[in-house]
């Protein structure tokens, strides 16, 4: 009798507890769709760099040439809205009778004050929802604390080591002779407010007669960042607009079960977006109801370059993501090695 | 019941989406501004005119239309020479922003001639729909904030409502907007004494009505801050509350040039301002001008949807789209 009246108890259980696990918090439902790696996950597309993912990629290292494609952060860059980032060095070991030792062994280090999304930099699971709903139906409210969030924080990552592909659209706009410059871009881009398309990125890699494959890293570039590059110069027009991806291509990414999309632009997407009403569309499609990475401010014109040398436009992407505990995003370091 | 709802809105959407996606015509759309000059405000608000241009030429990248811009430069005969251009740039339609009866009457007789349909901004061109601001609706709902601010904040004190103007520029439109400001206070107060003043005399009119609490609807945005500044001089401010008109980029900004409504500055005397969209002009009449094309029935006259927009609505109006 004991037994059954476990068992019923535990059926019991079990039938109130796996509907809501299988959906996610229920007042997200209508907000944000469930994840593709399952109801418990807080990784997103990284799940996709499985080893076979990683092996597939080093077959691009062919020359081990590593190109550069962040840029430095340095006082000045352009930053996001109130965003702020600054050094300060300790350096008193360097002062009079401060070395240590009889060999005189001296150092020094740095406080960095800085926001977490700035210079080249990687939007994590926690950084983008619809109203307090983010990524696989997560009400966050419940998951905030003073310093950190305590799920979908940057903890939760696995590998970036996979394949990087670079979607050149300067050139395709050039090809279909549709290139509309901005007047302080010192190398061709794209003006702010053009909108790129599915159409745009296929023919952007039929050029370089490459297939999206399940676990890419995209990086498009669209000569925007060249505006960075002067920075502190042209920052106000980096800063007022960008060319990007708009809801329709980024739909066309999720779909190629991409890990993450890049650009040389301060957010990805095209802005002004395609409705003045809405803020930032492209980031939930992305992040919010897919799980796939945004990476900002990419430098690509030497990849570009060297894509538009040798007609390959694969590479294998090495970037590190510093694993720092309930993390929105992180400022990175990426080189795409040939 | 809200299933159903959702379902039907579903529906429109992925109709929607099914149109824009079908392969259909492509249209050649001219659009004659009525200034593109970006110094010079219009429709007495702060709104620019290459504001204007510039929703158009955003609005356009996902539509099936080849957009012609022409500058009017506020000159009837431009106007008129922009129209016969127009003809023999062999537009689809034309939309006319232009603001001399005369010339509008000039272009509806070209148009008509050519064959080609007309839209009209903000000035009647005969026989053609209209889109159009709708001045003592944006005043109605500025007075009727005003009101409910003083019945909530300072009910039982002795009340003037200021209406400041600049009555010499657009004398028709600021005549329209004051009128539904003041239909728009006594709806609530109805013994109000409201006051129609000139920017230069607000100071010495509040100077001389020490014991009433201020409730200032300003003709426009510029003018908002303005009295801001003034009533703070005159020791003012805290008997005061203000609401402008247009939400041009002078009072709301992004995320970095915070101004006077911003969702961090939420204690500001200037509590709102009624948008007028200028910047959004293209975004509206477009799809006029695509249903005109189609043969839909579009109504003769469509009035820009004002709403009161605070430093608690400003980014759901106008989300921030830049560093800047």
């Amino acid at each position: 009798m004991r037994l059954v009246r476990i068992a019923a108890t535990l059926a019991l259980v079990l039938a109130l507890a796996a509907p809501a696990f299988a959906q996610g918090d229920a007042a997200c439902k209508n907000f944000v769709a469930p994840s593709p790696f399952g109801p418990t996950d807080q990784t997103g597309a990284t799940n996709r760099v499985t080893p076979a993912v990683t092996k597939a990629a080093a077959a691009e290292i062919q020359e081990g040439k590593a190109i550069p494609m962040s840029f430095i952060l340095k006082d000045g860059v352009p930053l996001f809205g109130t965003r702020f980032s600054k050094t300060v060095l300790t350096a008193h070991s360097l002062a009079p009778g401060g070395a240590f030792g009889e060999n005189q062994v001296t150092y020094m280090e740095d406080t960095w004050l800085s926001q977490s999304h700035v210079g080249t930099h990687l939007d994590g699971m926690g950084h983008i929802g619809i109203r307090d709903c983010y990524y696989n139906q997560t009400q966050m409210g419940k998951f905030i604390t003073q310093n950190y969030i305590t799920k979908l924080g940057l903890e939760n990552l696995k590998s970036f080591a996979t394949r990087g592909v670079l979607v050149d659209i300067v050139r395709y706009y050039q090809s279909q002779n549709k290139l509309r410059s901005n007047a302080a871009c010192t190398k061709p881009c794209l003006d702010k407010g053009t909108v790129i398309s599915a159409a745009d990125i296929q023919g952007a890699l039929k050029m370089t007669n490459t297939t999206l494959r399940e676990g890419d890293i995209v990086i498009i570039h669209t000569g925007w960042g060249n505006l960075f590059e002067q920075f502190p110069k042209q920052n106000a027009v980096f800063s007022s607009g960008e060319p990007g991806p708009g809801k329709e291509a980024a739909r066309w990414l999720a779909d190629q079960k991409v890990v993450a999309v890049g650009a040389d632009t301060w957010g990805v997407e095209v802005l002004p977006n395609e409705d003045p009403k809405e803020a930032f569309p492209v980031h939930p499609i992305l992040l919010t109801n897919n799980g796939i990475h945004i990476i900002e401010n990419v430098r690509t014109d030497l990849m570009a370059d060297e894509v538009a040398r040798t007609g390959r436009a694969t590479f294998f992407f090495y970037m590190s993501v510093p694993r720092a505990y309930g993390l929105t995003g992180n400022f990175v370091g990426i080189d795409g090695i040939r | 019941m809200k299933r159903v709802a959702a379902l039907a809105i579903c529906g429109l959407v992925a109709g929607a989406a099914v149109a824009l996606a079908a392969p259909g015509p492509r249209y050649r759309i001219g659009f004659a501004n009525l200034t593109d000059d970006p110094g010079t405000k219009i429709e007495a608000t702060g709104f620019t005119g290459d504001l204007v241009r510039e929703s158009f030429v955003l609005a356009v990248r996902e539509l099936p239309v080849d957009l012609v811009l022409y500058d009017n430069h506020g000159d009837p005969h431009r106007a008129i020479a922009n129209a016969e251009t127009a003809v023999r740039d062999h537009v689809d339609l034309f939309i006319e922003y232009n603001d001399d009866p005369s010339a509008n009457a000039s272009v509806a007789a070209i148009m008509t001639k050519a064959g080609i349909p007309v839209l009209a901004i903000n000035y009647p061109v005969p026989g053609a729909p209209l889109y159009t601001a709708d001045d003592g609706e944006a005043g109605r709902i500025a007075g009727e904030a005003l009101a409910e601010s003083a019945v909530r904040d300072w009910d039982g004190h002795p009340l003037l409502g200021l209406i400041v103007g600049d009555w010499q520029r657009g004398a028709a439109r600021l005549d329209a907007r004051a009128a539904g400001v003041r239909a728009g206070l006594t709806r609530r107060l109805k013994t109000l004494r409201i006051v129609k003043i000139a920017p230069a005399d607000l100071g010495r009119v509040a100077s001389g009505n020490p014991g009433a609490k201020l409730l200032v609807a300003t003709m426009s945005d510029p003018l908002a801050l303005a009295a801001k500044q003034t009533l703070e001089a005159a020791g003012r401010a805290g008997d005061a509350v203000i609401v402008g008109q247009g939400l041009d980029p002078s009072i709301h900004g992004g995320q970095s040039d915070r101004r006077e409504i911003d969702p961090n500055n939420r204690g500001s005397i200037v509590f709102g301002s009624v948008a007028f969209y200028l910047d959004r002009y293209g975004y509206e009449v477009l799809p006029l001008a695509l249903a005109v094309l189609r043969g839909e029935r579009v109504p003769a006259r469509t009035a820009t949807r004002h709403v009161l927009v605070t430093a608690s609505t400003v980014w759901r109006e106008y989300p921030p789209t830049d560093l800047q």
